[in-house]
Formats: structure tokens, C-alpha cells, sequence
């Protein structure tokens, strides 16, 4: 670089160590891992021809009556992913304020209820409903159970997070005035959390929704079923019906989270 | 005198409350799901966990090279959601797009990313390019250049607006501002995020398997499908202490970059 | 011959607010021009458009024979550096890169985008170090400095770009009175020795008068003064402080505070 005239902005004219040294890290990683992830070029540019035929017979047609089921198909999706996250909320509120360092009971209670939720959140949602689904069968019960088990690991967490920010001074307020450990925990602490708990609401249920798309792959209801069952059955006219459901759908919440949550952060703008 | 109270504002709460459980009623009616059923199943539910109460270590050399093959997949994934990511979310932020059309296309591009699910992606390029882990990481990297395009744009959009005023002041080019207003100023975010996808790709890549993209997740279905639980509780031991030592270790980076 | 002519220029923001109303102003090259006027009177508007940071609604801006338009605003901004209130400094970067994006304008993006640099940029870069006292602190992180120091390293990097008008917009409003006149005094310096046109806007009137070759005063987007220092009497002073539904005495205590 020296002879090229070119250098570096810094004392001695290479690039700094922190930044070497963490290029250094990933580019070997990226390397060693190659093969054991088949990365390939000459393969992926191979499969180019492919891909071009198979987008092209994703948009050959639309089989409209499938419509109907798909819709039901959709509506069951949503309907898992707000009943999951429904009962995610009711068990994550008291488990998070036992893993709030600032409200829980002790700090037993507390480090054991965290591990418990770093537990719970450990293995995605397809995980728990393949164990779930050949627990108490098909259908849509399992993914209810799966998706509200990975949910409470998160929210309680977040809830959590959000109630060891809370202002202590109101706390100490209401506690002043010989409030009980519940009522100091129901009046000062989670009136001050509540708009964090709602934007933290608003994005595990866009997370959840997404999830729950892909549920039925392992039999565990919603519209993932029929998106595996038509991609095997190679009914292309069914399958861009269900990608544009899943996209319509996930991107109408994904907005919607958006505008609410930033309205929550920043007052009524937007 | 006593001076009136204004009126009271009504409280809603119980309304919603009431429209809520009602709302959820129908859902539970709709699923069909019978609690009834799940609460005489709970001796049930208990006796079968217990299935998962041995262990079988005998394949244990298999399910860490598959393990290793669900990291390399989400290595590589992060990794091509990272440059994508870094190519596109200049474009995606308001404040350094160098023209709104170039903004419109970038944040669609990312929607679209973030709405096709990474299973439906794995499906289609196991379709086109084979089994195997490489279209298991380009269904995670496409996926998740979604999320980490639209995080590192709204951290662009934090950006204090004077100092890319002060680059761009001097004559500097849309890739010189991004490079040295941009960039800089939210690198340390953009590392958090990285790593946050990356923990999230390695428990979605154990699951690609399910799809035939590679790695851990297809054991785990066959061994289930067999009724093999000493088998299937090794596996998920083995996916739950990997992710665990993911997760520290992705939280002590996070927290030493802070 | 004239560095900067503005001509018959009006801004009105989308909000309908017009910040400027039919300016018409030629600012002689090298020369050392204050612009006063309370806040809201639309100098910041008219500088940043020297710049190019805003467009004009309709007039024009002509800087060395060249207008100002969108095409060519790179070539432009090249030669006219711009000094912020703010600083407007990458705090993440080193002072020394930071005087290094003053050259950006000069360099393609292959190399700036890799943050590599021509021997000859960092001799100019340590040059206007040195002119602005700070060559020992070329190492630190930009934020580690004190705003006058801050301030300095504007200078430096405005003096980087080896430029023909330097704007400084309230380049003191955030300093003390030690401070500010240090920089003043600085860029009054560049002004006589490199022979660069400079327009600063100020609030201060003491400073202006000690400083300027030439002061326009500015009232509600219209020029109302244009003169020496010594033209600058208390009367002119109440035509540029003036306010709708002011008395005579809230002027003449916003004049002695002013």
C-alpha cells in the first residue's frame, strides 16, 4: 500500500488493530465453515436456471378456488397467533415481575425464574411443536402450546427489562404510604412499564405471526401445511396464492407494529 | 363553595377486558381446541415427558457434525444477510437515500425479504438448488437481510442530521457520506444487531433440516417419527447447550462492546 | 471581482413558512463579511444555500461565475467549506480522519470508501492541523475534545478542502467568550493570509464589529443593513433587531443584550 501512495489514517499508517483483528476473525471463520456449508459458487450460479424456471412456473396462475381455504387457512394462522400471545401475556405478567431484579421476592427467585425463561426461549417454535404435536397430536392445539411456551421465555424477559427501568421514585412513593408488595408492584411499577409492555406486545405478535406460518410443516395448524403440501405436490397456481397471503398478512402487521410502536416511543406523531 | 370535580372520564378498561375474552372465546371455539381435553391429558402430557427422561449417546458424534453444519449454515447466512444488508439499508434511510425512488425500492425490497418466512425460502431453493445446507443459507441470509437492512437503517435515521450535513458540506459523494458519517456512527448498534442475528439464525437453521436444508433438524423429525426419545432428548440436549453457549457468548460480546 | 452573488433568491419551506424574500447580495472575494439578525431571520437559510444545503425556492446563487445546481454541487462544495454551530463532526472517527473527509470531494470513491488515503491528502490534512494548533491531538476520537477544540477541527477540515469561501454558521454560539474569540480571530487570520472570501453569521454584535470588513444585517427573510462596521449606528441596529409589536425599549435592551 506504501508503494501505491496509499495508507491509512492512523498513527502508523495501517488500519487499527480492533478493526484487523476482527476482519481477521470472521474472514477465517467464513472460510473454514465453507465447506462444511457447501458453499459453492459454480453451484449457485449452476442453479440459476433453474430457479428462473421455477419462478416462472410460480407465476404461471392463480387457482382461485383454493382461495377460500387459504383464507381459512390465513384466519387459522392469526387465530393461533393471537390466542398464543393472549396466554403468553397472562403467565409472562408475574413471571416477569419475578424476574425483574427490582420486584422480585428474592434473589433466588429471582436468578431461578430467569434461568427458566433463557430455557424456555432456547429452542424455536418448530422445536417444541414437533414435541408438542406427538404429545397430544395434530391440529392446531400443539402450536398454540409451542408458540405460547417460546413466547413466555421472551416476553417475560422483556417485561422484566422493562420494570427494572421503572422510576424508583414513585415506587418508593407508594410504598411510603404502607402499600402492600402487591399493591406497590400493581400501582407504581406496572402503570410506569405499561407502554414499554405494549410495544414489546406488538412485536412478539409480529414475531408470533411469522412463526406461526411455518407451524403446520410439522402438523401443528395454520396455513404452513398447505404452503409444504403444495410445494411437494409441485401445485405452483396454489402455492403463489399462499405466499401472497403470508405476505399481505405479515406485512400489514409488520406496519402496523411500526406506526404503533413508534407512536408509543415518540407521542402521538407519525 | 366547593368547586365541582369535572366529570370523571369514563373507564374503558372493562370493556376491552370483556371484548377481548370474547374475541378469544371465538378463537378457542374456532381452533377447536377442548381444554377440557388438555386438562384430563395432563397426567398424560407428564407421563410423556418422562419418555424423554434417558439419554442415548451412542450417535452422539453424528448429531455434533450435524450440529456443526446448522452453525456453518447460520454463519454463512449472517454473513450474506450482513452484505446485503450493508448494501441496501443506505438506501432505506431517509436521511442518506440519495432519491426517494431509490428509498421506495430499497424498503421494498427489505418488506418483501422480511415477509416470505426462511422455511418457504428453504423450500424453494432445496427445490432449485438440491439438498444440502447452502439453500438453508440462503434462505436464512435473504431472510434475515430483512430485519438487519431495516434495523441498520432506522439506527442511520438516529444519526444526529448535522453530521451528515457536515460530510456532505464538504463535497463528499453518497458512498464517501455513508462510509464516513454513516457508518461509523452506528457501528457499534450494527454489531449488536449482527449478533443478534446471528443467534437467531443458528435456532431457525436447527430447524431448516425439516425442509432438507442441512443440518440438525431432520434427525430430530426422524427420530420422532420412530418414537426413539432417548435418541430425540440427546438431540434436543444437544441443540439446547449449543444455543445456551451461543447466547452467553453473543451476550458477553454485546455487553464488552458496550 | 465577486466570489458570491445571491440573486433576487426567496425560500419558502414546505409549511408555507418563507424564510427569505428577494435577497440580492454580492459578497467581493476575500473579504471578511458578518451577517446579523435576530433569530429566525432567515442567515442560516442563506448560508446553507451558499452550500447547497438548501435549494432556493426561486433567484439564484452564483459562486466564481458557477451557478449552483444539483449536478454540479459537488465540484462547488469543493470549494466552499462550511464551518457548523454545532461542530457537526464524526465523534467516532479520529480528529485526523475527520480533517480527512475535507479531501473526499478531491478522491474517487474506490479508495475513500476503504478509508485509504494519498500521502499528499494526510500532508494537507497535518498542515491544517497545525494552522488550527491541534497537531497533537491528531489521534484522539473527535469527541474527546472540548468544543473549542471541536470548533478547531471544523476549521481544519474546512481548510482542508484547500477552499476559495469558508461559511461559518453561528460558528461560536455554543462556545465561551475565550473561545469564540479565538476562533474568530482564526478565521479572521485565514481570511487575511489565504486570501479566502469568509461569511459568518453571528448574533453577537460586539463580535461583528470587531471583526468584519463588511456586516449585512438581516429582519424577517429581508436584507435591512448593508454596511461597514462603523455604519453599524444604534439606529441600524433597531432596524435589524426590530420585531413586530416590540416597544422601543424591549429593542433597546434585545440591542444592549444583543
Amino acid at each position: 500500500m506504501r508503494a501505491l501512495n496509499w495508507q491509512w489514517p492512523t498513527r502508523n499508517g495501517l488500519p487499527l488493530p480492533g478493526t484487523m483483528i476482527s476482519i481477521v476473525v470472521a474472514v477465517t471463520a467464513l472460510g473454514l465453515t465453507a465447506s462444511v456449508a457447501e458453499i459453492s459458487l459454480p453451484r449457485l450460479i449452476g442453479s440459476l436456471g433453474k430457479m428462473t424456471v421455477f419462478i416462472a412456473q410460480m407465476f404461471q396462475g392463480f387457482n382461485w378456488d383454493y382461495l377460500p381455504q387459504m383464507l381459512a387457512k390465513m384466519l387459522e394462522t392469526l387465530e393461533m397467533t393471537v390466542l398464543a400471545t393472549a396466554i403468553a401475556v397472562v403467565i409472562s405478567l408475574p413471571l416477569g415481575v419475578l424476574a425483574a431484579k427490582n420486584a422480585s421476592p428474592h434473589p433466588i427467585v429471582y436468578r431461578l425464574t430467569r434461568d427458566v425463561l433463557s430455557l424456555m426461549r432456547a429452542l424455536p417454535e418448530l422445536v417444541w411443536a414437533l414435541v408438542f404435536v406427538s404429545a397430544v397430536g395434530l391440529g392446531p392445539l400443539p402450536g398454540v402450546m409451542a408458540l405460547a411456551f417460546v413466547t413466555v421465555g421472551f416476553m417475560a424477559k422483556f417485561f422484566a427489562e422493562s420494570i427494572e427501568v421503572v422510576d424508583s421514585k414513585a415506587v418508593e412513593g407508594v410504598h411510603a404510604h404502607g402499600a402492600s408488595w402487591v399493591q406497590v408492584r400493581y400501582f407504581a411499577m406496572l402503570p410506569q412499564a405499561l407502554p414499554d409492555l405494549v410495544g414489546t406486545l406488538m412485536y412478539i405478535l409480529d414475531h408470533n405471526l411469522r412463526a406461526a406460518t411455518i407451524l403446520g410443516l410439522v402438523g401443528a395448524g395454520g396455513i404452513g401445511y398447505d404452503m409444504v403440501m403444495s410445494m411437494r405436490l409441485f401445485q405452483y397456481d396454489r402455492l403463489i396464492l399462499i405466499g401472497l397471503g403470508i405476505y399481505v398478512v405479515v406485512t400489514l402487521l409488520d406496519r402496523l407494529s411500526d406506526t404503533l410502536r413508534s407512536r408509543l416511543l415518540h407521542g402521538k406523531r407519525v | 363553595m366547593k368547586s365541582p370535580i369535572p366529570p370523571r372520564p369514563r373507564n374503558l378498561l372493562p370493556v376491552w377486558l370483556a371484548a377481548i375474552l370474547a374475541v378469544l372465546w371465538l378463537i378457542v371455539r374456532d381452533l377447536e381446541i377442548s381444554f377440557e381435553t388438555l386438562a384430563y391429558g395432563a397426567s398424560d402430557l407428564v407421563e410423556y415427558f418422562g419418555r424423554y427422561r434417558h439419554f442415548d449417546f451412542s450417535e452422539l458424534s453424528r448429531y455434533l457434525e450435524l450440529m456443526g453444519v446448522t452453525l456453518a449454515t447460520a454463519l454463512w447466512g449472517t454473513a450474506l444477510a450482513f452484505v446485503i444488508a450493508f448494501i441496501l439499508a443506505p438506501f432505506a434511510a431517509r436521511n442518506m437515500t440519495p432519491s426517494p425512488i431509490a428509498y421506495r425500492i430499497a424498503r421494498e425490497i427489505l418488506n418483501f425479504l422480511r415477509a416470505i418466512p426462511d422455511l418457504l425460502m428453504g423450500l424453494i431453493f432445496v427445490a432449485a438448488l438440491g439438498l444440502g445446507p447452502l439453500p438453508g443459507a440462503l434462505a436464512l441470509g435473504l431472510h434475515t437481510a430483512g430485519f438487519l437492512g431495516k434495523f441498520f437503517a432506522e439506527s442511520f435515521e438516529r444519526i444526529d442530521r448535522g453530521i451528515c450535513e457536515g460530510v456532505a458540506s464538504t463535497g463528499a459523494s453518497f458512498a464517501q457520506v455513508v462510509m464516513y458519517a454513516g457508518w461509523p456512527s452506528i457501528l457499534r448498534e450494527a454489531t449488536g444487531y449482527t449478533l443478534f442475528m446471528l443467534d437467531r439464525n443458528v435456532r431457525m437453521g436447527a430447524v431448516l433440516g425439516l425442509v432438507g436444508a442441512g443440518g440438525i433438524g431432520l434427525a430430530l423429525q426422524d427420530t420422532l417419527r420412530l418414537f426413539n426419545y432417548p435418541q430425540a432428548a440427546t438431540l434436543i440436549l444437544v441443540i439446547l447447550v449449543t444455543i445456551l453457549i451461543l447466547d452467553y457468548g453473543t451476550a458477553w460480546l454485546r455487553a464488552k462492546l458496550n | 471581482m465577486s466570489s458570491i452573488s445571491i440573486q433576487s433568491v426567496s425560500k419558502r419551506f414546505p409549511n408555507g413558512f418563507e424564510a427569505l424574500k428577494h435577497i440580492d447580495v454580492d459578497i467581493a472575494s476575500g473579504s471578511f463579511t458578518v451577517i446579523l439578525g435576530p433569530s429566525g431571520a432567515g442567515k442560516s437559510t442563506l448560508l446553507r444555500m451558499m452550500n447547497g444545503l438548501e435549494t432556493p425556492s426561486t433567484g439564484a446563487i452564483v459562486i466564481d461565475g458557477e451557478r449552483i445546481c444539483r449536478n454540479k454541487l459537488r465540484s462547488i462544495r469543493s470549494r466552499v467549506s462550511m464551518v457548523f454551530q454545532q461542530f457537526n463532526l464524526v465523534d467516532r472517527l479520529s480528529v485526523m480522519t475527520n480533517v480527512l473527509t475535507g479531501r473526499l470531494s478531491q478522491r474517487s470513491w474506490f479508495g475513500s470508501v476503504l478509508y485509504l488515503f494519498r500521502r499528499e491528502d494526510m500532508d494537507i490534512a497535518q498542515q491544517a492541523l497545525q494552522r488550527v494548533g491541534l497537531i497533537d491531538k491528531a489521534w484522539n476520537r473527535a469527541d474527546k475534545l472540548s468544543g473549542g477544540q471541536q470548533q478547531r477541527v471544523g476549521i481544519a477540515r474546512a481548510l482542508a478542502q484547500n477552499p476559495k469561501v469558508i461559511l461559518a454558521d453561528e460558528p461560536v454560539a455554543s462556545l465561551d467568550p475565550v473561545a469564540s474569540g479565538e476562533i474568530m480571530t482564526l478565521l479572521r487570520e485565514i481570511c487575511e493570509r489565504d486570501n479566502i472570501t469568509v461569511v459568518v453569521n453571528l448574533h453577537q454584535v460586539e463580535l461583528a464589529r470587531r471583526f468584519a470588513d463588511r456586516i449585512i444585517g438581516m429582519n424577517d427573510g429581508r436584507l435591512v443593513f448593508d454596511g461597514t462596521p462603523e455604519q453599524l449606528t444604534s439606529s441600524a441596529l433597531h432596524t435589524i433587531y426590530r420585531r413586530e409589536g416590540t416597544t422601543h425599549e424591549s429593542v433597546e435592551l434585545a440591542v444592549a443584550y444583543a
